[in-house]
């Protein structure tokens, strides 16, 4: 964990240095006062210096109480969570083309595979309700845009 | 007394059929998302924005309110009966609802949850009612510096009292900060850190990043160890024994107290007052050493101080504009979406919303204690749902929510990374109120200061020359440099 700790620092001051070369792009005073690159530049400055600092204080000061041993869960944990990303982003990729209804009824069916249900009837159903289902009540009921997909359904 | 004029002409509001209706649906819902486990009411609240997109600003506030006080008592439901805190307010109840449960008395557990939740939910609306036009009165004289510091203020208690790294909790307020600078420059308008991505021209979309840290962080985190274990209890008996009240009712009137002051301070957050309220309670008690075996007061004042730090921290919200925690950052989102910009003008331009949303609160206390009392065995049936449905159910809604926002894909995309960014953070145990709170605050609180610089022609003097202002900074001071100095006091106190 103490790893993941100052991995984490590092991740921080790398972000900070980019924000604050970023932030010369834009004016830091103009003939009104303080300019657009005004508060990014001392944001960054000012995360770049905490995170070092915690990085030195993990690394050399004396030592946190982590709340978890270690960061990675064990396998079954692993697999479950790779399912539950795997659906999401897949949702994501065909959420415009496919649109609400179809990629949502994909998503509802691999999910709970993934999850380790097999009751085939009762995931069909699951995603049949939650995807076409759903769609009818937010899109007709509560008008609520959602997108239709090159199919139109 | 003027006050009260505008809370009967609140109630007017209020009681309409439809306005009545939607406190109803959104007790309902906000219950329904406490109970559920992976859906706290942060997340909860967000991803049912879109269901009040069709409905009036009036209606849609009351029903996201609701949904928000509703979440605050369904987190009990968990605690008692799978030990599990549907929110994180609900914690401490664990301790002795928990005990309880396992005794056969979830019943008067839940019971005495839910009259104390009525009780300190009642008594901080009626406060709320008193204290908000004073203060939204004395609010409306704050400039630039004052606003400024009191953002400063507000983040530092948020921070300060965040997780068990300072400088973790303050990176991650920085976060939220530069975050926060996406988009178009708050005093310029000119787009900043955008990268020729149109949808980054509006900014990162602050309701599709709370989805994504407490909504789908929490359920990946709940994926390493799914399965939860429900009491199987009869949930007959609700209300407690005689001997029971007695010591439940100066809990309720100590935790309602402590509940509503803690919520008007911003940024103190939900556990605090809940923590210290069962502090108090143990503390007042004749016979401390069976806190955490299953006494009723150790569900009744925990329980009483949520929901008045529930309906106290709509102070801030509405007569400043600072939201204390997520959720009520959230409901600020909520309220901008509708076209209404919570904080001192908008009792003056629209007071027909928010005293039909106090009002609401109050009749929502009410239709909570029904929709309770009764139901809380559906509600524990709840529990029983496997979770290879429940998880990918409340992903369906966090996917709706995030792309109903802007019709947008990209928000979508943003939920889902700040999903993943949320776990680790979990894992690591670094605080994200806030980064949520910073999100939200980062354009007020970059506007307030170049503002301020500009009237003093860049002289940082005007922060701290300005009364009210330098009280805020020295006041923000001591919140972050208090857990410093009892560090290095402990230190050399070792030494």
């Amino acid at each position: 964990m103490k790893r993941a700790w100052q991995i984490m620092c590092m991740a921080f001051v790398a972000l900070s240095v980019f924000t604050l070369v970023l932030s010369f792009e834009y004016p830091y005073k103009d003939r009104l006062g303080p300019g657009p690159a005004f508060f990014p530049v001392w944001m960054s400055i000012i995360t770049g210096v905490l995170s070092l600092a915690l990085f030195f204080q993990t690394t050399w000061g004396k030592s946190v109480a982590y709340a978890a041993a270690t960061l990675i869960p064990e396998r079954q944990g692993v697999l479950r969570i790779l399912a539950v990303l795997v659906a999401l982003v897949g949702s994501l990729a065909l959420l415009d083309p496919l649109g609400f209804r179809i990629s949502l009824f994909l998503f509802l069916l691999f999910l709970p595979l993934g999850l380790g249900e097999r009751n085939w009837w009762v995931i069909l159903i699951f995603a049949i309700a939650g995807s076409f289902g759903i769609f009818h009540l937010f899109y007709y009921g509560l008008k609520v845009p959602l997108p239709m997909g090159v199919f139109g359904i | 007394m003027e006050a009260l004029q505008y809370w009967i002409q609140g109630f007017a509001v209020a009681t309409l059929p439809m306005n009545l209706l939607y406190a109803f649906i959104g007790c309902v819902l906000g219950t329904l998302i406490g109970v559920l486990p992976g859906l706290g009411p942060a997340a909860g609240t967000a991803i049912l924005i879109p269901v009040t997109f069709s409905l009036d600003p009036i209606g849609g506030i009351i029903m996201l309110a609701a949904i928000y006080y509703g979440a605050m008592y369904g987190g009990t439901i968990t605690s008692v009966l799978v030990n599990v805190p549907g929110e994180a307010a609900s914690v401490i109840t664990c301790l002795d609802g928990y005990q309880m449960a396992k005794q056969g008395r979830a019943g008067p557990a839940l019971g005495i949850a839910a009259i104390g939740s009525f009780i300190g939910g009642t008594f901080a609306t009626l406060a709320l009612m008193v204290v908000s036009l004073p203060l939204a009165n004395f609010a409306l004289r704050f400039g630039p510096p004052e606003v400024f510091s009191l953002l400063v203020v507000g983040l530092s208690l948020v921070t300060g009292l965040s997780g068990r790294s300072l400088l973790a909790a303050l990176i991650m307020t920085l976060f939220g900060l530069m975050l926060a600078m996406i988009g178009m420059d708050p005093v310029r308008g000119a787009p900043r850190f955008t990268f020729g991505i149109p949808p980054l021209y509006d900014g990162i979309g602050f309701i599709p990043v709370v989805m994504g840290l407490f909504g789908v962080g929490e359920i990946l985190l709940s994926m390493e160890a799914p399965v939860l274990e429900v009491i199987k209890t009869k949930l007959t008996d609700l209300l407690p024994k005689r001997e029971e009240w007695k010591v439940s009712t100066g809990a309720i009137g100590r935790g309602t107290i402590i509940g509503f002051f803690l919520g008007i301070i911003p940024g103190i957050g939900a556990i605090i007052p809940t923590f210290l309220a069962y502090a108090v309670e143990k503390k007042v008690s004749k016979h401390p050493e069976k806190f955490g075996t299953g006494v009723i007061e150790g569900v009744a004042s925990p329980e009483t101080a949520n929901n008045s730090y529930a309906n106290g921290a709509m102070v801030p919200l509405l007569t400043l504009g600072i939201p204390g925690y997520p959720t009520l950052a959230v409901l600020m989102g909520a309220f901008i979406i509708h076209g209404l910009t919570p904080g001192p003008f908008l009792f003056k331009e629209r007071p027909d919303v928010v005293w039909g949303l106090i009002a609401s609160l109050s009749l929502g206390n009410v239709m909570l204690l029904i929709l309770n009392l009764p139901l809380v065995g559906l509600w524990a049936k709840l529990l029983e749902i496997r979770y290879q449905y429940l998880y990918p159910g409340i992903l369906l809604f966090c996917i709706l929510g995030a792309y109903s926002l802007n019709q947008s894909v990209f928000d979508v995309g943003v939920m889902v990374a700040f999903g993943v960014l949320g776990y680790i953070f979990r894992k690591l145990d670094w605080p994200l109120a806030p980064t949520v709170l910073a999100l939200i605050l980062g354009p007020m609180m970059e506007r307030a200061l170049r503002t301020s610089l500009e009237m003093s022609g860049g002289d940082l003097s005007i922060l701290f020359t300005r009364p009210i202002s330098a009280v805020l900074l020295i006041a923000a001071a001591i919140v972050l440099l208090t857990p410093a100095v009892r560090l290095l006091g402990r230190r050399a106190g070792k030494d």
